[in-house]
């Protein structure tokens, strides 16, 4: 029952971001043969602000798999994304791969990334584990900046002209790169969900609750965590190749701490460990910095950070944990409402 | 190497610092017996107890099971053992619901951890066992709430329940009915002795509920200042001149332990 009303609401979400660029086009009056042919106007705009939502959303539930599911504190996780985005751009821009291999390399940096932050898994924990993560980050953030790589990564300004595959380019293919990304963001999430409620993914929120009991009942904490580094690598590293696709420039800031905290708040304000949070969250975060943006022009960081401490002091919880934990309530209250005008009713005939 | 006995230590020591918390202790648990240790506050028994599971690594000394060297073994081989370990301080998973503390326990030595496309429930074994566990420790009713939400003495029942779920051959309980209100430790006293009696299992026991320790042990340990003080049945140390001295001496017995 739960399950299918879980799914209802998924299922939902899905068909009216799918009816979305159509209906956009509707709204303004743009033939939907013109929007198909990918001319510019409001339809247009709005994929691309989407495509950057469902982009943004892979990111952080990625990050929801390490520290809202497995209680794992990384603050290198920028790392995972860009190393996929750098990743994606020099195999298509200097070793002229075809996209599949592209993919299927960015799937093994995912990996090795993965398997680095490992090194350290059994060594340190909680802040120092975010801290040594941070200092992997950091490297790799001055690493790809440097001289050196100029001629594959761009140096401080970025990879640019990474040649984009003719079907999935996102100045003239901008609604096929939608619902690739849409597709992405769906099947990650169903796998998030299915891996969660999996033995493995189970033991994943064991460890977050309480590493030491779990060691005691005998699972071996390290291989759960890798499995979810693991997991969250393969994830982050795709997102970033998506965002290599579509932006203009890979900049080396995506692997700033800074990103990294975009990943955090997204899921402060979406809610921790949800996973669904992730993508409510990602939604939330850009539509915010995008109006806000429009509204006050400069100082809108400003106001975006008031936003944010308000966001967290009045929803603890995030949006989606909030949401949860109301719904009981109301739930109660409803039954509690019932069962008084069930009783205060006549009985018999 | 005496087929009778399943634990054993030699000469283990814990030192922190100057302080001896574990002073060259060897004892020999023999096999489904109910062994209990006893002893003043800060007596040692806690550290000894994790020097045993290897949560406090030795200055000196071996652990040995079933005549196997486990002195140094990774925290998580210690429950493939055959080896459950409960903790003074509650230790559960408390956001996760009762059912789930104790089916991931049931889990913890099973074949299908690493399944990433199964959900967990295709697994009935797990649930089933669980199931039967939160019958036998009396938390059927409480099966889907959070842990955290138990009464503390609820919580003590659970984390006995968890380490219950494999079937362990080894129950290491420190202070079982620690914190747990005076009206609710006969039941928990009742629990331990009923596990014993019906699947044989040995025990080794930190208690500081006397009539507790008496009336259940087959061997007593008494431990002061991380030594052994005194070893053997419940009425030998009952009659025991060094004991009653440092019983009746003051050396600090909790006597009669109920709300502490
Ligand atoms: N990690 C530690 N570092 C320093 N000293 C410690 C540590 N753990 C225990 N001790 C000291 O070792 C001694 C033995 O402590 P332990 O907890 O083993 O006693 P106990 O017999 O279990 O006492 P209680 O009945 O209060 O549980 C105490 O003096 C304690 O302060
Ligand atoms: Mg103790």
């Amino acid at each position: 029952m739960k399950i299918l009303r879980d799914h209802a609401i998924l299922g939902a979400v899905a068909v009216f971001l799918i009816a979305f660029p159509f209906l956009i086009a509707l709204l303004d009056g743009q033939s939907i043969g013109a929007m198909l042919a990918g001319q510019s106007g409001n339809s247009k705009f709005y994929q691309g602000l989407l495509i950057e939502i469902f982009i943004l959303a892979i990111f952080a539930i990625s990050y929801d798999l390490l520290f809202g599911i497995t209680g794992l504190l990384s603050f290198g996780h920028a790392m995972f994304f860009s190393v996929g985005a750098y990743t994606a751009g020099i195999a298509l821009k200097s070793l002229k791969l075809p996209l599949p291999e592209t993919l299927v390399l960015v799937v093994f940096a995912g990996v090795a990334q993965a398997l680095l932050f490992s090194i350290v898994l059994p060594r340190v924990k909680g802040i120092t584990f975010a801290l040594v993560t941070l200092g992997f980050a950091s490297v790799f953030h001055i690493v790809i900046m440097s001289h050196e790589l100029n001629d594959w990564a761009g140096g401080d300004v970025g990879l640019q002209n990474i040649p984009k595959p003719a079907l999935l380019d996102p100045a003239n293919q901008r609604l096929t790169f939608y619902f690739v990304a849409l597709a992405l963001m769906l099947l990650v999430y169903l796998f998030y969900r299915r891996f969660v409620d999996s033995p493995t993914g189970r033991v994943c929120s064991a460890i977050r609750e309480n590493e030491h009991r779990a060691q005691m009942l005998g699972f071996n904490t390290f291989y759960f965590k890798l499995a979810a580094l693991i997991v969250s690598g393969i994830t982050a590293a795709l997102g970033g190749a998506l965002h290599a696709l579509y932006q203009p420039i890979v900049s080396p800031t995506s692997a700033s701490l800074g990103y990294t905290v975009n990943a955090l708040l997204i899921i402060l304000i979406g809610g921790v460990g949800t996973l669904s949070g992730a993508l409510v969250g990602a939604a939330a975060f850009r539509l915010l910095q995008f109006y806000l943006d429009k509204l006050f022009g400069e100082s809108s960081s400003f106001i975006l950070g008031v936003v944010y401490v308000a966001l967290v002091l009045f929803l603890p919880y995030g949006i989606i944990g909030t949401w949860r934990a109301k719904k009981l309530e109301w739930r109660a209250a409803w039954q509690a409402r019932w069962r008084a005008w069930s009783a205060a009713r006549p009985r018999g005939k | 190497m005496d087929n009778n006995v399943i634990l054993e230590s030699e000469r283990l020591r814990k030192e922190f610092g100057a302080l001896v918390a574990v002073n060259d202790v060897s004892i020999k648990i023999r096999r489904n017996t109910i062994h209990s240790i006893i002893g003043p506050n800060g007596a040692g028994k806690t550290t000894f107890f994790n020097l045993l599971t290897n949560n406090v690594e030795p200055t000196a000394g071996r652990v040995i099971y079933k005549g196997r060297d486990i002195t140094r073994l990774p925290l998580h081989r210690i429950a493939h053992l055959g080896i459950g370990r409960s903790f003074q301080i509650t230790n559960i998973f408390p956001n996760l619901t009762v059912l789930e503390n104790v089916r991931l326990a049931c889990q913890s030595l099973g074949k299908h951890n690493f399944r990433l496309f199964n959900h967990y429930q295709h697994f009935r074994g797990d649930e089933e066992r669980a199931g039967q566990v939160l019958r036998q420790v009396g938390l059927t009713e409480r099966a889907l709430t959070p842990a955290r939400t138990l009464p503390h003495g609820d919580q003590r029942k659970l984390e006995l329940g968890m380490i219950l779920a494999p079937d362990p051959e080894m129950l290491l309980l420190d202070e079982p009915t620690a914190g747990m209100a005076a009206e609710v430790v006969p039941e928990m006293i009742d629990l331990i002795r009923q596990i014993h009696q019906t699947s044989h299992k040995t025990v080794l026991l930190v208690e500081h509920n006397m009539g507790l320790v008496m009336s259940i042990s087959d061997c007593i340990t008494v431990m002061h200042q991380g030594a052994v003080l005194a070893e053997g049945t419940p009425s030998e140390i009952a009659a025991n001149k060094t004991v009653q001295s440092a019983y009746l001496g003051g050396l600090g017995w909790r006597v009669v332990d109920s709300g502490q």
